[in-house]
């Protein structure tokens, strides 16, 4: 038993960092995750995901894998992507989806474009799948800090946050904090996939993100217990892929995106809320 | 009687068409007042340019000294999404926000407050209930809490009563009259002519045009009820600038 | 009146240039083919200006997986020589040979040349003729050898230029072999072990007493899994190597990670089966010697 779960972990520090990196992320992504999906915004998470990754080609540009150079990049096309989309959604007409759909196809096409000015290069290709076996001791500090970030922002702008979602129109009578709520959450999108991408490349980010999020939804009736077992399933998806790749030779980004996915095609079939084998043989109904 | 709201040659609308055409008028601090008119008079409009959601094409609406955030207002159609996983207690303490703000505690005293106004609305019971389990009735009652907890000086309801049953319509009827006894201004946009004769002492017949407004009962004579009628439903795509606006 | 100007100034130009235009082609150079660029460069130093040498497999090439052009094919047919390694290196040879046609004679520069084995990379396990001869500077000499005696029996007219330049040539490869002998020695024995991928430094390693040990596990293209990071990390620490020389690994920062937790130390570049570009660390064959020995000392030295 000892063998099989702990000591992976125990002999070798490349197993230790990469669970500490996967726990931080977990632990800030999958909150996030949350509420893109009650927003109706899961898809807007892979957009972001797409708009950040021009920003950290160009960085790369300028200064090769430098940790600097890849997040700061990141994080400022992933900001004034956010941003634009999101500012020009409350002025104009356009609703959110749609202006971000513009600004994030227009961050593509100007990315590929600098890069392939540039010339390519065969480095740049392995930072999509990203490695987060390779976390090192600035990227862990990073990671770390962007979770600790994210959970006292979100503690913060938790009711306009909620309520947003819930009842907009209600927020926007009794306060104008709806509109920088909605863009500082953006913001907080952006920073963990960042993070995100760091650890385990720009197409796995969105993955720990979402996954978690959608699972918890069978086994949650309200919000703030949803939160909890995204952190917990994201978390645990990371141990279990972590040993999944020590022990079954598997490449670690993957493996761990994809035992979230089981945790969420078992909870699709028998989570207690909406689990596909609760419709089909219902229980017992109560006396009142 | 101080004027609560005041309407300087109002004119709201969409589009460059006016749904609100040039209202003047005042709202005495602590009425009752129901806004009548066929569809698409302005009603709504009105309302949503009195909680500053558009902005006047032309004219001035005074608040009192009030801000806007200060207005109590429950829109025709609350774009609420029912699948959200909150429960009618959370749902209903966020009417608390402009005392407890972004950051504000909700402590023993505001559960106190909650629970007052749940029962209020005969909600008793309902606190852990996931808003989207709750039948039209139940989801107007639970707006009315809220209501209750925003403690406003004034309130604005559109078509508050639209598809409820009976019984609940009387409950919140109370209300109502509860807040105009606490000098609370009251206006409300209402389609059910008997319920505004019944329970409302002023009325404003509006068919984008102010057509009447004072006393119910004269406001909605036959005559008046009549030229309301007439008014045209439809935008007026021909129309030219205003010549008023001009002069 | 400019018009005019410009015809007599052009009438001048040609007048000038017709000598130059009317002149014999310069005197024939032997057109030679080599197939890969250390061959190329070694046929340059014996040749000097009495061969013209074209390579087929160029810079940075890969001479186990090279596909013949057309152009390749055109090349042989004219030439007069056609060197190549042998051992089992350049497998598409004799078909191109025999496609092109043309009167070029073949020498194998191999010839004379102690082999060692390897292990075949298609298939595991199975063992084959190690072609890589020519990282023993011993072994280079007897292709300088061969290329000279290739040429003299081509070109019986240069016999006197072939024998000088290679008897130069030789003797920067003597001094060359010392250079390297004495950059391996100033290294600690333990430490004379590495991991690389590169397979060819088998005969390196036998002439100069230097270990080559291929990794287990971390491969270039695929992404690693926690269980390849693991074995190399055992491996490094069970058979104590010192450096780690895999500079096209896919993920740098892994090969980082692998290093911090093992204490190895990452190595340069290495070049071993062709030269690097004119303007790179490892234009000659000699140069690339240098390069090599530079970046053993760098990584385990000290």
């Amino acid at each position: 038993m000892h063998a099989l779960l702990i000591a992976p972990f125990a002999d070798y520090e490349f197993m230790r960092r990469a669970l500490a990196g996967i726990f931080a992320l977990a632990i800030g992504a999958a909150p996030i995750g949350v509420f893109l999906m009650l927003r109706r915004m899961s898809l807007i998470g892979d957009a972001m995901a797409h708009a950040i990754l021009p920003g950290a080609a160009v960085g790369f540009l300028f200064a090769g894998l430098s940790l600097f150079a890849l997040a700061g990049g990141g994080l400022i096309a992933g900001f004034v992507i956010a941003l634009g989309a999101g500012v020009l959604a409350r002025l104009t007409q356009i609703k959110e989806d749609a202006s971000l759909a513009a600004f994030f196809l227009i961050s593509l096409a100007l990315g590929v474009t600098i890069v392939s000015l540039r010339g390519s290069n065969v480095d740049l290709l392995h930072f999509l799948f990203g490695s987060v076996l390779a976390v090192d001791d600035p990227t862990l500090i990073l990671i770390v800090s962007i979770a600790s970030l994210s959970l006292i922002v979100l503690a913060l702008i938790w009711r306009p946050l909620v309520l947003e979602c819930v009842d907009p129109g209600f927020l926007r009578s009794v306060s104008g904090a709806g509109g920088p709520a909605h863009i500082v959450f953006l913001a907080l999108v952006v920073m963990n996939l960042v993070g995100g991408f760091l650890a385990l490349g720009t197409l796995l980010a969105v993955g720990l993100m979402m996954l978690p999020a959608v699972t918890a939804r069978f086994w949650a009736r309200d919000i703030s217990s949803m939160i909890g077992i995204a952190c917990v399933c994201a978390a645990g998806s990371g141990y279990a892929g972590l040993l999944a790749s020590y022990h079954a030779n598997l490449p670690s980004g993957p493996a761990v995106i994809l035992v979230a996915g089981i945790l969420y095609a078992v909870s699709v079939i028998v989570g207690p809320v909406g689990g596909l084998i609760w419709l089909r043989s219902p229980r017992r109904h109560l006396e009142a | 009687m101080t004027a609560q709201l005041r309407f300087h040659d109002l004119t709201l609308g969409y589009d460059r068409h006016p749904a609100v055409h040039h209202l003047n008028g005042v709202v005495e601090a602590g009425a009752l007042l129901a806004v009548v008119g066929p569809n698409g008079a302005g009603k709504s409009t009105l309302f949503k340019g009195i909680v500053g959601a558009i902005k006047p094409f032309a004219g001035q609406i005074e608040l009192g000294g009030l801000g806007v955030h200060d207005i109590a207002y429950l829109p025709q159609v609350a774009e609420i999404d029912r699948t959200f996983p909150i429960s009618v207690y959370d749902m209903v303490s966020m009417g608390l926000w402009r005392r407890t703000g972004l950051f504000g505690g909700l402590g023993i005293g505001r559960r106190d407050d909650i629970e007052h106004a749940l029962a209020e609305v005969g909600l008793t019971g309902f606190e852990q209930r996931p808003i989207g389990t709750l039948s039209g009735g139940q989801m107007q009652r639970m707006l009315f809490a809220r209501l209750l907890l925003q403690d406003a000086r004034v309130i604005v309801l559109d078509e508050p009563f639209n598809a409820i049953d009976v019984s609940t319509v009387a409950a919140l009827l109370d209300l109502v009259r509860r807040w105009h006894g606490e000098q609370r201004t009251v206006v409300a946009a209402l389609h059910d002519i008997d319920l505004v004769k019944a329970n409302f002492p002023q009325t404003l017949l509006l068919a984008r045009e102010p057509v009447a407004w004072g006393d119910t009962a004269q406001v909605l004579s036959a005559a008046n009820l009549n030229r309301a009628r007439q008014m045209c439903e439809a935008f007026d795509e021909t129309a030219e600038a205003c010549a008023a606006e001009v002069a | 009146m400019l018009t005019r100007r410009m015809i007599a100034a052009a009438v001048f130009a040609f007048a000038i240039a017709s000598p130059a235009l009317a002149q014999d082609k310069p005197s024939e150079k032997i057109k030679t083919v080599a197939t890969f660029s250390i061959l190329g460069d070694l046929v340059k130093n014996v040749g000097g200006d009495r061969v013209e040498v074209t390579t087929l497999v160029g810079p940075n090439g890969d001479a186990h997986v090279y596909s013949p052009t057309p152009a390749d094919v055109q090349s042989i047919s004219h030439a007069r020589l056609v060197f190549v390694n042998g051992l089992g290196l350049e497998g598409w040879m004799t078909r191109l040979v025999s496609a092109a046609g043309g009167k070029a004679a073949t020498v194998t520069a191999s010839t004379g040349v102690k082999t060692l084995r390897m292990e075949d990379e298609n298939k595991p396990g199975h063992m084959i003729t190690d072609p890589h001869a020519w990282q023993s500077v011993a072994n280079a000499k007897t292709y300088v050898a061969n290329i000279r005696d290739g040429l003299i029996k081509a070109d019986p007219a240069g016999k006197d230029v072939y024998q000088a330049n290679a008897k130069s040539y030789l003797a920067q490869l003597d001094e060359l072999e010392a250079e390297v002998k004495s950059a391996i020695a100033k290294i600690p024995a333990e430490r004379r072990r590495i991991i690389t991928t590169h397979d060819a430094f088998g005969y390196f390693g036998a002439a100069y007493g230097m270990a080559f040990i291929s990794p287990e596990g971390v491969s270039t293209e695929t992404e690693a899994s926690a269980k390849d990071v693991a074995k190399i990390i055992d491996q490094i620490r069970n058979q104590k190597i010192p450096a780690v020389f895999m500079e096209n690994i896919s993920d740098p920062r892994l090969m980082q990670q692998i290093a911090r937790e093992t204490g190895a130390k990452i190595g340069g570049t290495l070049y071993s089966d062709a030269l690097s570009k004119a303007d790179g660390p490892a234009a000659t064959y000699i140069d690339m010697m240098h390069n090599n020995i530079r970046q053993f000392g760098a990584a385990l030295v000290g």
